[in-house]
């Protein structure tokens, strides 16, 4: 005899995880492929992430121990940030001195449900933080366009 | 790798790293708890809870009770979705067949379709965590009595599921 057990999708984990972090944005959207696809290009961090957020010029993997990662990331305006990861199958989170990152993404049907999570770790975003979750809503939706088009890319 | 009292310590200091840690260990225990007690809406009730647990993390005082402090904040949390929910039964106990009818549910699912979500917190806390009746009692805000009553009523009508 088992008891029922809830499950929760690493889509599901990452929108506690915003709701845990004080002015965290969290945008999510099905994409029309499959997870792997998905997940291969998201996943590639050097490569892929300054495509997919304008404010990154250069991603450089210094540290790789399986799921751990740190990574040197520039930005358009000259910013340098060290950043710890953890990267599985589904799930990254990334976590520099001032900011953090996420992805997460499921299958759902033949498509793949994918969230992106954008916070502030400075003390200012607690009493901002209904206004950078609202802000964080068209950047979401930019990055998902941008993820769409390198998964529709990777195709061809 | 660090222990849960370390994690949520780095977590009460806005440590993402440490909460998506934290996260991973309290998902399946927060699973097990709502989903006998929320049943379709388990994950609804584990995605709450599990909020709820979070945001509140910065005011636990005391890190080495997370599970124990977790564990209240998902029952009631399950408790409170499923009865939100129009799909939840109601039923009076009275009405559920007795030990031994051939209609009796065969699966631990089919016996907790039949319960109330209070009833079914009530089970939860007894059989999977191994609460006492004080214990689940204070934690389920109702006394100790009530919680005796509920169990007793719930497990003579399906000891022979109960006690397998």
């Amino acid at each position: 005899m088992s008891w029922p057990v809830a499950e929760l999708d690493a889509v599901a984990r990452m929108r506690v995880l915003a709701a845990a972090l004080p002015g965290a944005f969290v945008a999510e959207a099905v994409l029309d492929a499959p997870f792997d696809r998905v997940w291969a290009v998201a996943a590639d961090l050097e490569n892929e992430l300054p495509r997919l957020l304008r404010t990154i010029r250069s991603v450089r993997i210094v540290r790789d121990d399986g799921e751990d990662l740190a990574a040197d990331i520039t930005g358009h305006f000259g910013l340098r940030d060290s950043f710890d990861i953890v990267l599985r199958p589904g799930w990254c989170v990334m976590q520099s001195g001032r900011v953090v990152g996420g992805m997460a993404a499921v299958a759902e049907g033949s498509g793949t449900r994918f969230a992106f999570l954008g916070a502030f770790r400075v003390p200012v975003t607690r009493p901002l933080g209904p206004v950078l979750r609202l802000a964080g809503r068209p950047l979401g939706r930019g990055m998902h366009a941008r993820l769409r088009d390198r998964v529709t890319e990777g195709e061809g | 790798m660090p222990g849960p009292e370390e994690l949520v310590r780095a977590a009460q200091r806005g440590d993402a790293l440490a909460m998506q840690e934290l996260l991973g260990l309290l998902t399946p225990y927060v699973g097990r708890l709502c989903g006998p007690i929320a049943l379709d809406d388990g994950p609804d009730a584990a995605q709450e809870a599990l909020i709820a647990i979070f945001r509140n993390l910065p005011r636990l005082a005391e890190p080495a009770a997370i599970y124990g402090w977790a564990r209240a904040i998902a029952v009631r949390e399950a408790v409170r979705v499923a009865k939100r929910s129009r799909r939840a039964v109601l039923a009076d106990l009275a009405e559920v067949p007795a030990a031994g009818n051939p209609e009796l549910a065969v699966d631990i699912r089919d016996v907790l379709d039949r319960l109330s979500p209070e009833h079914r917190a009530v089970l939860v806390l007894r059989d999977i965590e191994g609460l006492d009746e004080q214990t689940a009692g204070e934690l389920l805000r109702v006394p100790a009595g009530t919680v005796k009553s509920r169990l007793s009523r719930a497990r003579k009508s399906f000891r022979k599921e109960w006690d397998r």
